[in-house]
This record gives C-alpha cells, structure tokens and sequence, in this order.
C-alpha cells in the first residue's frame, strides 16, 4: 500500500500538502487500537486539516464527521491532510505526546517534512521512495491531470472526472471549490488535498 | 458491476469510472466494457445514479479477483490488511521487516490509473524470481502464485485484468544494481505502466544508504515521499 508515495507534481505544488497516516501492525498493537485511532483523528481535527478519513470507512467528504470518528477499527489506517507546516507540526507533537502505539507516517517533501521533524526534537525511522513510473508512459493522461488523480493513490479518482470538472467550471456549472470537494470524493482514504486540487484546476483551466 | 436496464441515459456515471469502461450504448443507456472495467464500485458509490441503475455482482473465481485488487476498504483474509499491498514502511518501526543493509522493492503495477493484466504482471514476477528474488508472503498478489518460486500464477487469473497490483520484495543492498536492471528490462515488455517505490530503515546518523548510491548514480528520486516518524510502540529492536 503506497497510496500517499506517488504523488506527482512540481515541489511548489507539494509544498503544500502533507498527508500523514496512523496503522497498527496486524498482530503486534492492533488488539486494542480502534480507540487509539479515533483519538488520533481527533487530534488531527484540532489542526486543521483539509481531508481527513480512515480507509476502513470513508473520507470526509462523502461519510461525514461522526461515522468517521465513531467506525475506527483494530485494522483502521486514518489520515489526515494538512497544508502547512505549522499545522503538520503541531498536530505531530500532540500524536508524540499521546503516544497512542500505531505508527505514524508523514508524506511529502523530504526537505520539509524532515525540517519540521527536526524542529520539533524526532528522527525520520524508516523512508518510502518513489523512483518514479516506468513501462508504457504513453498510456499514462496528461501530466496536469495525473497531478490531480495522483493525491488518490488508489487511483479512484478518474481522469475523466477532472477534465468533466474543467468543463463545468468553465461553463459556470460548479466553481473551483466544489470541483475540488466532488473530485476528492471517490479517493475512500481521505488522502485527496482539494486546496491543492483548487491550485491545479485553475492552472488547468488555461489548458483545456 | 452492471448498469441495469432502468437506465435512463443521464451520462451522470460515466466520468467516474477511473477505467474509461462507461459508455452510452445504441440505445442510449449506459453500458459497461467488462473487459475494461475493475470491479472498483468507483461508480456505484460515487455517481450518485438518480434510478439506482448501478448494481453490484455477486463476483466467482477467477472475475472476483478485481474485486479484491480494486475494493480499497476489504481487508485480505489472510492478512487482515485493507488494499492491494502489505504494511511494508509504515509499521517498520515496530514490525522491524526492513533492517539495515536491506531494500524494499514495491512494483506498483497498473499505477497511476492505467490499470494491469495479470498477465504483465505474471512477467515481471517471473523475470524477478529467474533473479532469486521471494516475494513478500503477505501480499495479495503472492497469494494468487500457484508456485512461488517460478512465480506462475494461478490457473486463469492471469486473463483478468485488475487496478493494480504490486509485486512486493525485499533484498540485500549489494544487490540492488541487478534487480533495478532486472526491473528495468522487463518494463519494455510490458502494455503498463508501474511505480517504483523502495523501503529502507534510515540510519542511527540520520544518512539514507540507497540515497547516497542513487545521488551517485544519478538515478532519479522524487523529492517526496514518506517517512515513519518512529513513535509506534512497541518498537522493535534494530
């Protein structure tokens, strides 16, 4: 499962989205951690996040506040999306400070990420890399577009969808915001940046 | 899934399906591409059908195996992880799977979006395994290897065509030049795409080996990713 890794774009565009993800290791600390989890999502919404959800059950934008609060599972992963350092710093030293027992991972950039790990006294443990996407590109959707289905690791967001939400905003069927919220929809872990999303579709907009 | 015949033509599912499968037939109802299509039940839980024309299957061996490659929320049943692969990085600090000195590979098959027949990924698996390379035991896709050592796969699911799937390993660092090779190779035979990602444990002094070897070798990174902060507990012993 690496759906936060491959996440494309410029580093100005992922300056402003981090993910981060608590998951219990099945049969080490997962016995009683469906209350961890909901503790973690509520720490989480105390800083600001623009998406939040648990893969078990659903994100934000289609599930809603409580079922997603009140669904964690031992086998729960639950996300958050911040959009800022400040925010992804805080919300880290309060998950140290509960030391609740599932891991904890951040996405991003390395450069950021492990600034503000630096800054608030932790270490990067272990790293995910992505060296990128080989074999048939040519079958792959214009870069602009993947930057948006990316941020769905799962790829549940579709290419047609985004070029549908082009359409419609230039036909004044739905505004940017909107676009973004019903393009975040279908990504079930919660792991969708519709700020960022908001970004690409405007620089989008000019395109098609 | 199938799109039944209370259809009424609206288009409303059609953009939703990541594969493209959705299309209005002669009769103006929306028809579903089998063959296309992934089992993800992207349009049946997001399009929102105004006559509940969506439906799904009740899906038998060998078409249920893009169910279980597509439907991110199940769980495997034998490993009680939701999504198509393992825990790999993100329980590194309490599970202790990759240790200093090893890489971990995740082949992210079909992704972004384009979608992998099983077949393709049956090739690389065999080009891996002519290398020695054990796939991870606890990812779906090994389940799915009648023999784990040649990497053949089950009778039949190789005709099935699924989201994605990601052959998962681990090696030694010394060997990493040979199976990025490897890997390298057989991406020119294949009708996808797939993601390269690696899993390493960073060092007490906070280097990252199989950086220093890509900056030397000036393979390409990108500049993001994940990190496991090292906060879960227990924490295993290195």
């Amino acid at each position: 499962m690496t759906h936060t890794l491959h996440r494309s774009g410029t580093e100005k565009s992922l300056a402003v989205d981090y993910p981060i993800l608590a998951i219990a290791a099945q049969g080490i600390n997962s016995k009683d951690a469906a209350p961890q989890f909901k503790k973690a999502l509520e720490i989480v919404l105390k800083h600001n996040p623009v998406n939040f959800g648990d893969m078990k059950t659903g994100n934000y934008f289609r599930k809603g506040l409580k079922t997603v609060l009140n669904s964690t599972r031992i086998n729960s992963i639950v996300h958050g999306v911040f959009t800022n350092k400040k925010d992804l710093e805080e919300c880290l030293k309060e998950l140290r400070d509960a030391d609740l027992g599932p891991s904890v991972v951040v996405s991003g950039l390395f450069s950021e990420v492990w600034d503000s790990l630096k800054r608030i006294g932790l270490k990067p443990h272990s790293l995910n890399v992505s060296l990128g996407v080989f074999g048939k590109k040519e079958l792959l959707p214009e870069q602009g577009i993947l930057d948006i289905t990316t941020m769905c690791g799962h790829h549940c967001v579709s290419p047609l969808l985004v070029k549908k939400m082009i359409s419609d905003i230039k036909r004044d069927k739905t505004c940017i915001e909107d676009a973004a919220r019903e393009l975040a929809k279908p990504c079930v872990c919660g792991v969708f940046n519709p700020l960022r999303a908001e970004r690409l579709l405007e620089e989008l907009l000019s395109k098609f | 899934m199938l799109i039944t015949d209370v259809c009424v033509g609206c288009t409303r599912c059609v953009p939703y399906c990541p594969s493209g499968a959705i299309a209005l037939g002669r009769d103006k109802k929306a028809r579903i591409d089998r063959n296309k299509c992934i089992e993800c039940a992207v349009c049946f839980n997001n399009a929102n059908c105004p006559v509940n024309a969506i439906q799904l299957e009740d899906l038998k061996w060998p078409r249920s195996v893009r169910e279980v490659f597509a439907t991110v929320y199940k769980e495997h049943k034998d490993t009680n992880v939701p999504g198509r692969g393992t825990e790999e990085m993100k329980t590194n600090d309490v599970t202790g799977r990759f240790r200093p000195g090893e890489v971990g590979f995740s082949v992210d098959m079909g992704r972004p979006g384009v979608g992998v027949d099983l077949k393709d990924a049956e090739k690389v698996c065999m080009a891996l395994a002519k290398g020695g390379v054990e796939f991870e035991p606890l990812n779906p896709l090994t389940f799915l290897m009648s023999d784990k050592k040649k990497c053949f796969f089950s009778d039949a699911a190789p005709t099935e065509r699924v989201h994605s799937c990601i052959p998962e390993f681990k090696i030694k660092e010394d060997r990493f030049p040979e199976v990025l090779d490897a890997l390298m190779k057989v991406a020119k035979e294949i009708n996808t795409v797939f993601s390269l990602g690696l899993c390493v444990k960073v060092n007490p002094d906070g280097t990252v080996p199989i950086m220093k070897y890509l900056d030397d070798h000036k393979i390409y990174y990108r500049p993001d990713g994940k990190t496991n902060i090292g906060t879960g507990k227990p924490a295993a012993k290195f």
